[in-house]
């Protein structure tokens, strides 16, 4: 049984990570239908600048927080502007690629400024593991779930509750409409991009203290996230959260009852098993939002 | 702006046909004498890449500052292969029939050699000296085996030696009986797997658990566990920096005390960086340690290479490894001639030599040995308060050299200082 629970913990804290990550690429597909396909090096860019302002100039994590999501967000909507809008406007699909370049272009660049070598970057609350009676965590490990959590509820009470939402809501739904509605269709398109970019700052902030800080430290992360938004499905931040988390635990679980190498076996075989069952994922629904 | 006049333009029209000209191998004889080297210059790998091309330019201005190869003075063309074998392939048909160069430095991506291995021999006909890539079918090769003229040759660390060496240290020389594996699953880490459990299948021994993770694990909590209810008294692995910090940080996180004993992926500074005290009391096998006692001329270069980049040396073994193939090179080039085929001959009759490695006092290479280091030659180094120390035996117990007057031993049980 303490095994049982302390891989499974182990494995949702990992789990949160990628829900962090996961719920990016729901924001711009809800409302343009687009994903950030690099998000993962975006969060990478998050770290990396975590690590310069944290660990090299000796900002408090409180400070650098704010500077690291205020960045990505400028640079979610100058990335919008040149690598995604040309190609949405001229009704084309390339953005797919475009994305795609951005990323590789961001990891050649963090070479460049940061170096190859994966540096540390001290935990924010500490690094004296907790025991919960037999189980051990890390403060971060915690920390991360904490804000996962929190952001999840955030975005909720946003979609729900505030006008913005609402009006990200309205052009997810029909982009035509909303403007029709006296919605400006175009600057929720370029908010909702430099918003996710803005969150893969965040969670950049929060890992980097558990991956290191290196260019490729976003890359497999975002590839996981990726798989774990497409279960869940891109239009429901709620189940991504959730399915993060039962994807860490299961991944766990996996690695400690059965065998590491099977673990991304049996994790992307689950995502296609998922997209043939219900290809909407396994928490969207099927266009019953009230019109 | 100059005007450009007739006279101009034929000067210009003149030196663009007989620049290319100059680096053709006919004129190559006028020039410098060129050695090649294709690796990873940008990219995970560069760090180990850097090292070798830095390694091999200090030890070409050493020895053109005493006047080259009788009076020819050496010169390094490097190219960047980004750690991929295609472009590797690529650069060394380059080097050779473009740029002419005599010899090479090897790469830093095994699969990389091992992919230009049957061309260097059969085509290019260059030697090449590696202070990298360990994976032993490099120099044990189709032509070595054919009994052809074999181009390859090594002053790093070869894979099935080290794999004897972790193994022996492990169960021979610390006593362990019952061994845990935990390895990566890239490339690296399957060649040093299999090798870990052949050699323990030699030995007549199963490893206990045999666990591995990939790039993607931050968290190495299950395999652990695992590895600690199997009842493992100590843990081998073939991992990169980047991995093993994750596998440390763990072990610090679960309180786990089981020895751990890695290759030589985290053998330099690189790994303390990033690992910080949790990495105290790792063992990592290497050819060599630049902390604890030094000779007069590792500490001379380690100057030099402070002097010349700035920075602080990331892969020793790149370093030193490049050094000492460079003085290779253009000791049996002064001795036998530039031509290829002589040095390659050359390599194999050089009966001692003065490395910064290692001191030969035996011939470096033989005609069926292309590896200059053997088991023998490897050390077991302790991370140590963020140096890296090597393991001697005193009386058969195992003791590191914290500063010039104390030694210490080890717990036999979780090699913990004493």
């Amino acid at each position: 049984m303490q095994f049982f629970l302390q891989v499974a913990l182990s494995g949702i804290a990992t789990g949160a990570i990628y829900g962090l990550i996961a719920v990016g690429y729901s924001l711009t597909f809800m409302t343009t239908k687009v994903l950030n396909f690099a998000l993962g090096m975006w969060v990478m860019i998050g770290g990396m600048l975590t690590y310069s302002l944290i660990a090299r100039m000796g900002l408090s994590p409180i400070l650098a927080l704010p500077v690291v999501m205020v960045s990505l967000f400028v640079l979610g909507v100058v990335a919008e502007r040149v690598s995604v809008y040309p190609f949405l406007r001229a009704g084309s699909d390339v953005w797919v690629m475009s994305t795609l370049a951005v990323g590789l272009l961001f990891i050649d660049f963090a070479e460049l400024i940061w170096g190859r070598s994966p540096t540390p970057v001290p935990s924010y609350v500490g690094s004296e593991p907790l025991r919960i009676g037999p189980i051990v965590m890390l403060p971060q490990q915690i920390l991360i779930l904490g804000t996962a959590i929190l952001l999840f509820l955030l975005l909720e009470y946003f979609y729900r509750r505030t006008l913005l939402g609402k009006a990200f809501r309205a052009v997810a739904h029909s982009a035509e409409t909303a403007s029709l509605m006296g919605i400006n269709s175009r600057l929720i398109q370029l908010t909702s991009y430099a918003v996710a970019a803005s969150l893969a700052g965040l969670a950049g902030f929060m890992v980097v203290p558990l991956t290191l800080a290196e260019p490729q430290l976003g890359t497999v992360l975002g590839l996981k996230a990726f798989a774990i938004a497409i279960i869940a499905g891109l239009g429901a931040p709620g189940g991504i959260l959730l399915s993060g988390l039962a994807y860490g635990a299961l991944e766990g679980l996996i690695s400690g009852y059965l065998n590491t190498g099977l673990r991304d076996i049996l994790g992307f075989s689950l995502m296609i098993l998922v997209l043939f069952i219900r290809p909407e994922g396994l928490f969207s629904k099927v266009q019953a939002e009230r019109a | 702006m100059a005007k450009i006049t007739r006279r101009t333009a034929l000067a210009a029209f003149g030196s663009a046909i007989t620049t290319p000209m100059l680096r053709l191998p006919a004129f190559a004889q006028f020039g410098p004498i060129r050695i090649g080297y294709a690796g990873a210059l940008t990219g995970p790998a560069a760090f180990t890449g850097v090292d070798i091309r830095r390694g091999g330019e200090l030890a070409i201005a050493d020895i053109n500052s005493r006047g080259g190869i009788k009076g020819r003075m050496l010169e390094l063309v490097a190219r960047d292969d980004e750690h991929n074998p295609v472009r590797t392939v690529a650069q060394y048909r380059e080097l050779v029939e473009r740029e002419g160069v005599v010899a090479m430095l090897g790469a830093t991506n095994s699969a990389s050699m091992l992919a230009v291995a049957p061309i260097v021999n059969d085509t290019l006909k260059v030697p090449v000296i590696m202070p990298a890539t360990d994976a032993t079918a490099i120099t044990e090769n189709e032509a070595a085996k054919a009994g052809r003229d074999n181009f390859l040759f090594r002053v790093g660390m070869y894979g099935t030696g080290q794999g004897n060496f972790m193994v022996d240290t492990a169960v021979k020389k610390l006593g362990f009986t019952k061994i845990g594996l935990l390895n990566w699953t890239g490339g690296w880490g399957v060649t040093g797997r299999g090798e870990l459990n052949r050699r323990l299948r030699e030995l007549g021994l199963t490893p206990v658990a045999d666990e591995t993770f990939d790039s993607s694990d931050t968290d190495m909590t299950p395999q652990l566990i695992k590895l600690k209810n199997a009842g493992a008294q100590c843990i081998l692995n073939y991992a990169l920096v980047r991995e093993n910090t994750f596998v440390v940080q763990t072990k610090q996180k679960l309180g786990d005390t089981t020895p751990y004993i890695s290759g030589w992926g985290i053998a330099g500074p690189a790994f303390w960086v990033a690992a910080g005290k949790a990495a105290e009391g790792v063992l990592t096998s290497s050819t060599i340690t630049i902390d604890g006692p030094q000779s007069p001329e590792r500490l001379a270069l380690l100057q030099k290479y402070q002097t010349t980049f700035k920075a602080p040396m990331e892969a020793p073994y790149s370093v030193f490894g490049a050094y000492d193939a460079i003085f290779l090179f253009a000791e049996v080039m002064s001795r036998d001639g530039i031509d290829p085929a002589a040095i390659r001959k050359g390599l194999e009759n050089v009966p001692t030599f003065k490395g910064l490695v290692k001191q030969y006092d035996r011939p470096v290479f033989t005609k069926d040995r292309h590896n200059a280091l053997t088991e023998d030659d490897m050390i077991m180094c302790r991370w140590t308060e963020g140096k890296l120390l090597e393991i001697t035996y005193d009386a058969g117990k195992p003791t590191v050299a914290t500063d010039v007057r104390t030694r210490r031993t080890l717990d036999p049980t979780d090699l913990h200082l004493l």
